[in-house]
């Protein structure tokens, strides 16, 4: 094929430019018969084409290192999800999709009581009964697990003592569902009932039997499970404060409330092999407990993730029922197929901690955030799970967008004989925010601010540091607020509208995928991996192990394949549910999907790139820096007639190997600081959000009604602007529910009350409000074409806004979530005898005058603004770290500059007798350190 | 455990069919439930709450769903009640309200006069029950107490939420029944009966056929206002219904429902207000009617706030009979 492959240009579509030349790619060519769904070549779309390479895209963020892979294929485009066919016409197949020939049913006997010790279990009866294929109890399966290596205390069911009513205790496979649960019946068991504890305040105290033992590092006799301590800054910018604010929080637990309810086959294949199906959002750590807990290598378990319907932080455990499918498959001989009903998902639960949470914020005379000091309580339930971060994120989360003068944080988990509390959307940082957002408005209000005005001159610019030594690269915290204020009318409204209407407030800031991956250094291995594969067909396969539990993380991958080697997105299968083809990943959590494996992917796609181009330049004769892929075809940049199809460059490249096979991996830059708890909520990049929310407050019943919610969310570049929409309005959906009436209800004995999604209140229709989903690309210099997470962030401005929006329309302050209507009426009750027992229709909303700090922080504001302008374009490229904004030289360590500046993970004794509830776990000593248990 | 427990499912063709049936069983010491629309009695069946060995079903009976001004069939789907132009405007309105648009589709008026009394303590999985060693209403044979008032172990306090029986009462309503014998019929408000288990009038083997109402209940204006956390799905946590001829204070009536283990109609508050109704009255009848119950902690939202929103529910349902 000398000289290639050669087209006479076909008519212009009139496209010229100033100079009289032809627009590359704005000919129409005959098909180049390579495949594909369209039946000509697309005309390159400039318009997704970056202004740095050419294109007509603005980058109001400068360029981003991927620009020049650009081909205008897909990235920014609204794309249906590529599985949305799949799912719309019934045929993805869920947990319980799964059939396999010779299945057989499995049912796990929980536990009736809160805390108990096992005496003992007999199983003949239930072994006798007919139909009954296959018994197990813990003493099956010694061995414990856990999501984190650090805190494995889990079993595959009870061993020694149950630890909340719904905990595993025992399972059986039966021939049919009826069998099984008349099995259940049969076991015949000796308990040993215990005290149980489920206030979390009463965990801090020593107790006889501890939920958990953890050996030489127990605190006292205590159910702490976690204890973080955490100081930063210069303490002494808190004394005199010209506003401060101290709120004391209640907030419930809640779920996810996914619709699928957990379900799981096990089968053991002829080989021996282990085939697992399970709607798992971390494939991978199902994998390695898997190989635990069943003492078998991991080469021998081939860990199948099903669609997930639903996910939100839920399904990433490595659940005990897992093992039990499992262990009861391999008994039998048979296949084993366990659901669960919706009790069993609340008892499993995972869900967000219930939470005590005090924050005292001051500022200074310059409207200047002087202090944050956060003390949280958070319940984890019976099991770590999560939890080990969940503490630390309560507070570390809190240190931006702001910039502050000082932090403390004291943090505790503790165990109580509920369902185990883990992650969930949002993880850890959505109470504190709440809290956190709900004192500045408060502190405003005292220093008669505008509270959006407050946080515009208050914020760390892009490319900077926070207190507690994370490193922000892009950011779009200032335009959020600034298109969420415009947007929803904010000056004309904000203290000005009458009795029972109002409009709040909040931001959001969050991690986009987690900095370290939890079982390994990453310095030794990636966060992420992708396969490419291309056979002669010319189809693109790609292997990847993210998980898409519905966020669209296939879609994203396929997106970005998609655009550096610009083949219609048709053309770009994802494989991503077999452990035995996926390249190990960590799976969905900690919004690290997109962000992680869209950039692996992106390295394997421009190896791949590079192969093609290397054979059209041997067909050609121009050098790849001159070849443009477009559509299907590779041509010369200055003649587009000269080139050739994609296919033949292909088969090109294929001539000495065969299929082509590329691998890309992603791994984050080393960062962060050196303390004790650095490497939580340590990120590659943060997303930043603004919403604004505008609610009707009944006075006489306290049904508090979400109306509009502005909601402006930063995801660096928006792959894929659908997708972003549905996740803003998604999570402005779960927060809603948190914020106006979800919570488990634990009444007075301890039981869950409501473990059904009728009791349950999970917002419907009529609670939704309407939302105007704004887009905010600050573009990331290391996401994958500037992108950022956009799946979790988006939750947690809609808490605070609602809440303050409340006191708006009211002028009532609540520091209990849910704002359930009951929860409003008492604070509206309590007010109105306050105010002498007047009615609730004459509550005085509340009402602002301007102070004259108002002009000063509006003029700091926009100053700023000028400077985050320069710092975003790299005009200014100077180090910026937290404290600048209080005077300090960024260049200098500021322990050297002010004497007062620490960072402290411990407290001293002197602080001890200071600390707020959660604190109160500093009081007790480790049991290394009082000469226990060794 | 949503697996469905066995029954037998019986379909007779007509009334006296199923009261023969009815008789049967009762002869025969046999357990069975009636089944109108199914949307009430079959979740609880599947969480194992008070399953019988047969269900005989309503549903092939021809002619029970009529539905016009004054007689409404107990088989009359709340989904056709809402659209219909026949029915009092209150009762199509109160029909709207009940759960969601599928649960309307399928429930029936005799199933929702019928609907089963409600407790946290028992709506619940089988495992669940088991974790608080049963309850009065469903003690499994073990003689458990009741949970949500211990120590009294006579008397259940599981609370009746059905959204039209309160509207039903105040539209002067007359309940026809009909079983093995014969056939009875009187006023709605007398068809309740203390505890949650009782739950109403009927003896073993009867059913509902029908409501019908008085000549002039067109004349009537009524109002219905529900108390619930989300707009749609949610049981009423409290509600009222009000009526009146307009301009005649001797027919005001007033009923309340979701807030004891029966609706109750409130003609002593009514009474007590003499002979006239005006706008000025309100506020001493809302006082009054919130004095007379007392809800107990056994539904989403606090019996507290739950008695104090009676007041409030009613001065709304007044307000807007009066047309204020």
């Amino acid at each position: 094929m000398a000289g290639g492959y050669r087209q006479q240009p076909g008519a212009s579509s009139g496209a010229v430019r100033k100079d009289g030349k032809r627009v590359a790619g704005k000919q129409k060519f005959p098909p180049p018969g390579s495949g594909g769904s369209r039946p000509t070549m697309a005309p390159r779309d400039l318009d997704s084409i970056p202004e740095s390479v050419g294109g007509k895209e603005p980058q109001p963020a400068g360029s981003h290192i991927h620009d020049r892979y650009r081909t205008g294929t897909e990235v920014g485009k609204p794309r249906a999800l590529v599985d949305s066919h799949a799912k719309v016409t019934g045929q993805a197949w869920y947990g319980d999709d799964v059939r396999l020939p010779n299945e057989i049913i499995g049912k796990i006997l929980r536990s009736p009581h809160h805390y108990a010790k096992i005496k003992s279990i007999d199983t003949s009866k239930v072994e006798a009964l007919p139909g009954v294929l296959a018994v197990a109890t813990g003493a099956d399966a010694p061995n414990t697990f856990g999501v984190l290596p650090v805190t494995k205390d889990e079993h595959a069911m009870a061993v020694e003592k149950v630890r909340h009513v719904g905990d595993l205790v025992a399972c059986v496979a039966a021939v049919d569902e009826a069998t099984a649960m008349e099995a259940l019946n049969l076991f015949e068991i000796e308990w040993e009932v215990l005290d149980p504890i489920f206030d979390p305040r009463k965990g801090l105290e020593d107790q006889d039997e501890p939920i958990h033992w953890r050996g030489k590092y127990h605190v006292g006799t205590t159910n702490v499970q976690k204890r973080v301590f955490q100081e930063f800054g210069d303490r002494s910018l808190v004394d005199d404060p010209t506003a401060s604010s101290h709120g004391k929080w209640r907030m419930e637990g809640v779920h996810h409330g996914f619709t699928e309810p957990h379900a799981v086959v096990a089968h053991w294949d002829p080989n021996g092999r282990l085939q697992l199906y399970t709607p798992q959002q971390v494939p991978h750590y199902a994998h390695r407990a898997l190989s635990t807990v069943l003492e078998v290598p991991m080469h021998q378990i081939n860990v199948i993730r099903t669609f997930v319907g639903g996910g939100f932080g839920g399904k990433s455990d490595p659940f005990p029922h897992e093992m039990c499918a499992a262990i009861l498959s391999r008994k039998a001989g048979r296949p084993v197929r366990i659901n669960f009903s919706r009790e069993e998902v609340y008892w499993i639960n995972r869900g967000r901690h219930p939470s005590y949470i005090e924050v005292k914020m001051t500022a200074d005379e310059e409207a200047r955030i002087s202090g944050f000091d956060i003390d949280a309580l958070i319940d984890g339930g019976g099991f770590a799970s999560f939890g080990h971060v969940t503490s630390y994120y309560n507070g570390v989360l809190a240190t931006a967008p702001y910039e502050l003068g000082s932090f403390h944080y004291t943090g505790a988990r503790v165990w109580t004989n509920k369902p185990a509390s883990g992650a969930m959307r949002g993880h850890g940082a959505v109470n504190t925010r709440c809290a956190v957002e709900v004192g500045l408005d408060e502190m405003a209000e005292q220093m008669q601010v505008d509270p959006i005005d407050l946080r515009l001159a208050n914020l760390l610019p892009p490319h900077s540091r926070t207190i507690s030594g994370f490193r922000i690269t892009s950011n779009g915290m200032r335009e959020a607020l600034e298109r969420v204020r415009e947007g929803s009318d904010w000056d004309t409204k904000f203290r000005q509208m009458p009795l029972g209407k109002g409009i709040g407030i909040g931001c959001g800031f969050f991690i986009s995928g987690s900095g370290l991956p939890i079982h390994w250094d990453p310095n030794r291995f990636p966060h992420a991996t992708v396969h490419i594969q291309i056979d002669m067909d010319g189809g693109v396969t790609v292997h990847t192990g993210a998980a898409d539990i519905g966020q669209g993380s296939t879609t994203a991958v396929a997106q970005v394949v998609s655009e550096v080697l610009a083949l219609p997105i048709e053309m770009i299968h994802v494989r991503s549910h077999e452990s035995d083809t996926s390249p190990v990943d960590l799976g969905s959590y900690s919004s690290r999907v997109t962000f992680m494996n869209a950039n692996a992917a992106i390295r394997a796609a421009l190896d791949i790139r590079e192969k093609l181009l290397n054979a059209a330049w041997e067909m050609l004769g121009y050098h790849p820096d001159v070849l443009v892929l477009n559509d299907r075809r590779i041509y010369y940049k200055h003649d587009p007639a000269v080139g050739v199809s994609y296919l033949e460059a292909l088969h090109k490249a294929q001539e000495d190997k065969g299929s082509l096979i590329s691998s890309g991996a992603y791994r984050s830059p080393p960062m962060g600081g050196v303390h004790k708890g650095a490497a939580a909520g340590l990120a590659p990049a943060y997303s930043f959000s603004a919403y604004v929310a505008e609610v009707d407050v009944d006075v006489d019943t306290g049904l508090v009604s979400c109306t509009n919610v502005w909601a402006a969310h930063d995801c660096g570049k928006a792959l894929n602007p659908l997708a972003v929409e549905g996740q803003i309005i998604g999570s402005c959906h779960m927060g809603l529910g948190q914020v106006l009436s979800e919570k488990m209800v634990y009444g007075r004995t301890g039981h869950l009350q409501n473990p059904n999604l009728l009791e349950y209140k999970i917002p419907s229709v009529h609670e939704m409000p309407h939302v105007t989903p704004i887009i905010v690309e600050s573009s990331d210099p290391e996401g994958p074409f500037g992108a950022k997470e956009a799946g979790e962030g988006p939750l947690l401005p809609i808490l605070p806004a609602v809440v303050n929006a409340v006191y708006d329309a009211i002028g009532v302050r609540i520091r209990e979530l849910p704002l359930t209507p009951d929860v409003v009426w008492k604070a509206i009750s309590a007010k109105t005898k306050s105010l002498g027992g007047i009615d609730e229709s004459e509550l005085p909303s509340p009402r602002l005058e301007h102070s004259p700090l108002q002009a000063t922080l509006v003029a700091r504001g926009q100053e700023h603004k000028e400077r985050d302008r320069r710092r975003q374009r790299s005009e200014d490229t100077s180090a910026y770290v937290n404290g600048v904004l209080f005077g300090f030289d960024p260049d200098r360590p500021l322990e050297d500059q002010v004497d007062g500046w620490k960072s402290a993970v411990e407290p001293v004794p002197e602080q001890l007798a200071e600390l707020g509830l959660a604190g109160k776990a500093w009081l007790k000593k480790e049991q290394r350190q009082m000469g226990g248990d060794q | 455990m949503m697996l469905m427990p066995p029954f037998n499912l019986h379909h007779p063709k007509t009334v006296e069919e199923a009261c023969e049936l009815a008789a049967t069983f009762l002869a025969n010491k046999e357990s069975f439930d009636w089944v109108a629309g199914g949307t009430d009695l079959l979740p609880n069946y599947k969480w194992h709450i008070n399953v019988k060995t047969h269900v005989i079903s309503l549903a092939n009976i021809p002619g029970l769903d009529t539905i016009s001004m004054h007689e409404i069939g107990a088989m009359a789907r709340l989904g056709a009640l809402t659209t219909s132009e026949n029915v009092h405007p209150l009762i199509a309105f109160a029909a709207s309200k009940v759960a969601s648009s599928l649960v309307r589709n399928n429930a029936t008026l005799g199933g929702n006069i019928c609907l089963d009394t409600r407790c946290f303590w028992i709506n619940q999985s089988e495992d669940w029950r088991r974790s608080i060693d049963w309850c009065h209403k469903e003690d499994c044979g073990t003689g458990s107490d009741c949970r949500v008032i211990p120590n009294q172990n006579t008397l259940c306090v599981a609370t009746y939420q059905g959204d039209l029986a309160p509207s039903l009462m105040v539209l002067e309503g007359t309940i026809h029944i009909i079983g093995p014998n014969g056939p009875r019929s009187l006023p709605v408000d007398e068809f309740f009966q203390l505890d949650g288990i009782t739950r109403n009038v009927l003896q073993e083997g009867e059913f509902v056929l029908k409501v019908t109402f008085p000549e002039d209940v067109a004349n009537r204006t009524g109002s219905y206002k529900k108390l619930r956390v989300r707009e749609s799905w949610d049981f009423p946590e409290a509600g009222v219904a009000s009526s009146w001829i307009s301009g005649d204070p001797s027919s005001l009536r007033v009923a309340s429902t979701a807030l004891e283990s029966i609706p109750r109609l409130h003609q002593e508050e009514v009474d007590a207000l003499g002979t006239s109704f005006s706008k000025e009255h309100i506020p001493q009848l809302s006082e009054a009617i919130m004095k007379s119950i007392k809800p107990v902690n056994n539904t989403a939202l606090p019996p507290r706030y739950r008695k104090s929103m009676v007041r409030v529910l009613a001065k709304r349902s007044l307000r807007e009979i009066l047309g204020d």
